[in-house]
């Protein structure tokens, strides 16, 4: 039966937001001006059903006649001067194909069997080919999932011939050709094949392709960090692998509320009540370089999944985002080859984010994006979430010799298998053309009603261990969780989204939505019925054993066998060097401004700095109220636009307990000096907790390190970073309890351009509080209170500050920060907000002092006046960035002096109601910038970015 | 008597958790049930007092927002929707609920499977979560003794603009059937972004039925049931929770039912 087709569109005499999105963004991101109006359709296709059929599917589903207009097997736009159907290409899953079906089925259309939607743009107005085929590239279509609809497919049926399992001549190879095989898709060293050659040798036999695969799979640095858990020369001396210099300084601050630290899916903190909160936070740069809106989605998704499989389960209470991109004004031809352009990463990448967490709950709260332009290669797209869970199913069972292996959540395709080709066979009807990058879109909805299911099964207890399949899919979920017992795998059994696929590929395939759960024979009948109540596919794929082997068979053959002590601890540990030499650049000399009007300008160019800069349209994008827990808003205020430091959750609803959550970065002064730069990230982190109210006694910290490509001077600059870590963790008796690193963010051309990112540091900071009512925020409460400057700094460190970088320098004085006095502030500023002292408090960071109390005054609806101290240079004085400083408002009748005895504080002026900020230096007034002017230059740039 | 309150869902439904802490905090028995259950009849309607459609993106919003779910409401529920209904027991949709009544016929005119209304995509074209203010009209059971009320609540959509003919419009405003309107700083009708926040026709944020026992509404009264919840509790505001007459007016009346 032929394919039908539903066009839908909305009434020609209503907006089309759709279109007209799309028109404002061909005339901001393009500059075209040709096109002078852009409608939509939509296109759905159905397989199975006869014309009538598919009429009446439109009128009692697809066509709402109070406002579209639809036609059957026939154009619906016709007068468009150019007309164009993007669809995802065959094979690349869309979400909505299955709710076609089931909502066909439920209207008894029971012989639908395939359904597919895409989308039309219809153009007018005397647009050319060329900017036809510049929209279509540019804003329309990303070449990795989607493609233009040329001809109305034959069949929408996804099907491919099965493939055997090869055999690997490996016994008997030659250095070179084991690194020929190992270059074209295993990325293994040739130490590392040579030890993979001798295990067959000794076993007798040559490897099948699945065992190859799993350990290369395996023995990636993505799985097995070995550079993290390599040993470190530095200058001739060793030094402790990088992880476990982290995991040491956890041990020793042995903090009593840590439950789990570098063991699980995500690190675990105790909570209140019984109950115990878990943070992860991880990357997907790469798949987000090339197709945004999937790699940041499935990012999340990851993320997310990851604190799902914390210990026997856990629900997902937040998510967070952290970007670094070039700026969205970088001109086309400095984006190198094969790259996309920031101005559409950052808002695919943050639609990416904000559908995957709105549609599953997940309220996004916590983020921040930084701008430099070596981020124009590959960007860095940071994605934490967090949990919540019972401290008594806080830890991981261990599965035993007799529990079953369950696969849950979504089927299983070639998503993500590299080098995998889709060709047609037999058992289809047209040609597919599946992208061996297949990157998949995600389903949010597919994941919540798995969330939901877990929750479900482990408050019945019949989850003995749980994990998600990330990378390494199968491969990485099941022989992780049958390291200590052994596992046997029926590959046949995966559920499958189409046929065709390799025994190695269902084993390899890193489909999204797919958990993998250890469960006792006796509880696979209630479990199962857990899942299918709530829609959720489960299968049993296989059992743990007790032989230590990790096995497979596909229809009976046995198609993988290799020792589970051979595959975990088979590969030695490197040995590695570095150096670290100091970058030198220039230290400017600059002279404060001269005049008001000058100070005006300054400021405002500061305020508008895009690191400094107000980010309220992508926050607005993410629901931050979701599950009713939030007591402390991203954006707070009388105008409601003013950020705040961090986030505070009740995660307990009708509880006063507070879950904070907050994070520091600024890559910049990392390519200046990595140690010192680190410091910073993670006192930034811990400020922008404390600064809400946070008890820095009762914090756990997440490190993520995204670097280039190692080598020696780049592992130097990743050496500094880690003891920085180390140092500030035991300085501060707070315990790093999960991480990840990331080496890979260096772009080359064969045309020798090389490009590294400035390495990122992100630190994020999990808190507790035992009441939110005593927690404060940024904005100002009123005219008349005193403004205090409280923390440690040097004025003229203004290395790496958006002050140089306006004036076109770096700078080589990097903050440096003293720990022993941060610590004590960090306690000071926590003491005087639980002891009711400080109204408002603002951490100091990106834009300095004068960009804090500017924030605090927009949310404040007042004016400052700030008086300059003797003997520092105003703009030394409003610019410097030192992480671990604050702003405070204290409460009317408290003195800074009194509150803040034993840390450095400052009397830096008063709030007042008249709606400027003012600085004198003595008896000169300075300047006197209305709040408004700041406030305008200070939204202006991601308006304009995100059309807001 | 603590009133069973069933808060449906079903896949992609995502506000339930919060919106059963609402009904809880004011009195009822809240029930999580699974439109499988219904459906598989392991659970039943009629053994509660009031039927609540959460938010959320149920079956991700595919075709239309709430459409999905709402077919699948009026292909396997009709018989008891239709006598829930009949027995006077309230209905209330927030959010993607609002959306599911909309496209079942519930709302505005109580008629399954006669649509004669929508909610389309934002004029911005985008999902945006934000506060707005609303003045609470009309006559519904979830709003008695507030009338008059202005209350902020949160809006978290991306298809929330209401649209419908001039004629069903009009009939609206007659009847009293717009219940929550957006309205502006000086407490006007708002016409404009963001007080405005989706482009909805008479700035209409949320409808009831004629007789007043069905409730939908775009914004989030569960999300404003504790002062904490507010964005400025720490200015003094959000004392008094906005979102908690609705609740305690179900709760009421499925008490005196």
């Amino acid at each position: 039966m032929p394919v039908q087709e539903v066009r839908t569109r909305i009434k020609t005499n209503l907006p089309d937001p759709a279109g007209e999105a799309l028109l404002a963004e061909i005339r901001s991101a393009l500059g075209l001006n040709s096109v002078r109006m852009v409608r939509t359709a939509r296109v759905f296709r159905f397989e199975g059903l006869t014309p009538a059929q598919a009429d009446l599917l439109a009128q009692s589903l697809l066509w709402e006649e109070t406002f579209q207009d639809y036609t059957v097997n026939r154009p619906l736009i016709t007068d468009a001067d150019r007309l164009l159907e993007v669809a995802y290409r065959p094979g690349v899953m869309n979400p909505e194909a299955a709710s076609l079906v089931k909502a066909a089925h439920d209207l008894g259309l029971r012989h639908l069997d395939a359904a597919d939607s895409s989308q039309e743009y219809a153009f007018y107005g005397p647009v050319t080919p060329e900017e036809i085929e510049l929209i279509t590239k540019r804003l329309l279509v990303n070449a990795t999932i989607q493609h233009v609809v040329t001809a109305k497919p034959e069949s929408l049926r996804i099907a491919g011939a099965g493939r055997a399992t090869k055999i690997i001549p490996l016994r008997r190879m030659g250095d070179g050709q084991l690194m020929e095989l190992s270059r074209d898709k295993l990325f293994l060293s040739l130490d590392e094949m040579r030890l993979i050659q001798e295990y067959f040798r000794r076993a007798g036999r040559d490897p099948s392709d699945c065992e190859v695969e799993v350990l290369a799979q395996t023995w990636s640095e993505h799985c097995m960090h070995k550079t993290f858990k390599a040993r470190i020369t530095v200058g001739g001396r060793e030094k402790k692998p990088f992880l476990k210099r982290l995991q040491e300084a956890t041990a020793d601050v042995d903090h009593p509320l840590v439950r789990s630290a570098y063991v699980d899916n995500s690190g675990v903190m105790a909570f209140y009540e019984g109950w115990a909160v878990c943070g992860k936070v991880e990357t997907h740069n790469s798949p987000s370089a090339i197709e945004p809106y999937g790699g940041a989605a499935t990012g999340s998704g990851g993320v997310f999944r990851d604190v799902m499989g914390t210990g026997q389960g856990a629900r997902v209470i937040a998510s967070t985002d952290m970007f670094c991109f070039a700026p969205p004004g970088t001109p086309w031809e400095e984006i190198p080859p094969g790259c996309l352009h920031p101005h559409y990463l950052l808002r695919r990448v943050v639609a990416g984010v904000r559908d995957y967490g709105n549609r599953m709950g997940i309220p996004t709260n916590n983020g921040s994006v930084h701008f430099h332009r070596d981020f124009r290669a590959k960007p860095t797209v940071i994605v934490g979430a967090y949990g919540i869970l019972p401290e008594e199913r806080c830890l991981k069972g261990a599965a035993r010799a007799g529990d079953l292996v369950l696969v849950i959540g979504g089927r299983t395709g070639r998503d993500g298998i590299h080098g995998a080709t889709f060709s047609s066979a037999a058992m289809t009807e047209r040609t597919m053309d599946v992208n061996a990058q297949a990157v998949q879109i995600g389903h949010p909805i597919e994941e919540k009603r798995m969330s939901d299911a877990i929750l479900e099964a482990r408050d019945k207890n019949l989850i003995r261990a749980l994990t998600d399949c990330g990378a390494g899919g199968f491969a990485s979920a099941a022989g992780e969780m049958g390291a200590g017992t052994g596992v046997l795998l029926a590959l046949d059994a995966a559920p499958l989204k189409y046929s065709g696929l390799a025994p190695w590929e269902i084993l390899l395939s890193e489909s999204q939505e797919r958990m993998v759960a250890a469960v006792a024979p006796e509880n696979q009948q209630p479990f199962q019925g857990v899942c299918r109540r709530l829609n959720v596919e489960s299968t049993v794929i296989g059992e743990f054993t007790g032989d230590g082997r990790f096995r497979a068979t596909y229809n009976g053959e046995t198609v993988l066998d290799l020792e589970m002590s051979f595959l975990h601890d088979g590969l030695r540990t490197r040995v590695l060097e570095a150096a670290w030499e100091p970058l030198t650049p220039p230290e400017p000399v600059l002279e404060p401004p001269a005049h008001l009007s000058d100070w005006a300008e300054l400021y405002g160019r500061v305020m508008e700095h895009l690191n400094v800069c107000s980010k309220e349209p992508l926050i607005r994008l993410y629901d931050h109220g979701v599950q009713g827990t939030n007591a402390l808003p991203p954006l707070g205020g009388a105008d409601l636009d003013a950020p705040n430091d961090a986030v505070v959750l009740t995660p307990l609803l009708g509880r006063p307990y507070g879950l904070v959550i907050a994070h520091g970065l600024n890559p910049v002064l990392n390519l200046i000096d990595p140690y010192h730069g680190s410091i910073w990230a993670a006192a930034e982190a811990v400020s922008n907790a404390v600064a809400a109210g946070a008890d820095p006694a009762e914090m756990t910290l997440i490190d993520n390190f995204i670097w280039p490509v190692p080598d020696v001077e780049v592992l130097g600059a990743l050496d500094r970073a880690v003891d920085a870590c180390a140092d500030f963790s035991r300085a501060m008796g707070m315990p790093f309890i999960s991480g990840k690193d990331s080496l890979s963010s260096t772009y080359t051309t064969g045309e020798g351009l090389t490009i590294r990112i400035p390495p990122v540091l992100c630190v994020s900071v999990m808190g507790r509080v035992p009441d939110v009512r005593r927690t404060v925020s940024a904005d100002l409460k009123q005219p008349g209170s005193t403004l205090a400057l409280v923390g440690g700094r040097r004025p003229e460190q203004l290395g790496g500050s958006a002050y140089y970088d306006l004036h076109g320098f770096l700078g080589r004085s990097v903050p440096e920060i003293d720990l022993e006095v941060l610590r004590s502030v960090f306690e000071a500023v926590h003491r005087a907000i639980r002891a009711g002292a400080v109204t408002a408090c603002h951490d100091i960071s990106e834009g300095g002092l004068a960009a804090a109390v500017a924030e605090m005054a927009f949310g404040g609806r007042c004016g400052v006046r700030l008086t300059m101290p003797a003997g520092i240079r105003p703009d030394h004085f409003l610019f410097n960035e030192t992480a671990g400083c604050f702003v405070v408002e204290l409460t009317p009748g408290r003195a800074p002096g009194e509150v803040f005895a034993h840390v450095p504080c400052l009397a830096i002026g008063e709030t007042t109601a008249d709606g400027a900020i003012t600085a004198r230096a003595g008896e000169e007034e300075l300047f006197s910038v209305p709040v408004a002017f700041l406030k305008h230059r200070w939204q202006r740039p991601m308006k304009e970015v995100f059309g807001a | 008597m603590r009133p069973p309150v069933c808060i449906l869902r079903t896949d992609g439904t995502n506000c339930d958790v919060e919106t059963a802490y609402a009904f809880g905090k004011c009195g009822a028995d809240p029930r999580l049930v699974h439109v499988n259950e219904l459906r598989a009849g392991s659970a039943q309607l009629s053994d509660h007092a009031v039927l609540v459609i959460p938010g959320g993106f149920s079956y991700g919003d595919d075709v239309h927002s709430g459409k999905i779910l709402a077919v699948e409401l009026t292909s396997f529920l009709r018989d008891a929707l239709l006598e829930f209904t009949a027995r006077g027991r309230p209905v209330l949709g927030i959010c993607n609920g609002f959306q599911v009544l909309v496209r079942t016929g519930l709302l505005p005119y109580a008629r399954l499977g006669e649509i004669s209304a929508t909610l389309m995509a934002n004029d911005s074209g985008r999902f945006e979560c934000r506060w707005v203010r609303m003045r609470i009209e009309g006559r519904s059971v979830f709003t008695r003794g507030a009338e008059g009320r202005t209350v902020t609540y949160q809006v978290a959509h991306g298809e929330g603009k209401f649209y419908t003919s001039e004629g069903v419009l009009q009939e609206l405003e007659d009847n009293g059937q717009v219940v929550f309107r957006y309205v502006g700083p000086g407490g006007d009708p708002a016409r404009t972004y963001p007080h405005n926040p989706n482009g909805s026709l008479n700035a209409v944020a949320g409808l009831a039925d004629p007789t007043g026992l069905i409730l939908g509404l775009m914004p989030h009264p569960e999300r404003s049931v504790e002062t904490t919840q507010n964005p400025n509790w720490r200015r003094g505001e959000g004392g008094d929770p906005d979102g908690l007459p609705v609740f305690r007016n179900a709760v009421r009346y499925a008490r005196e039912m």
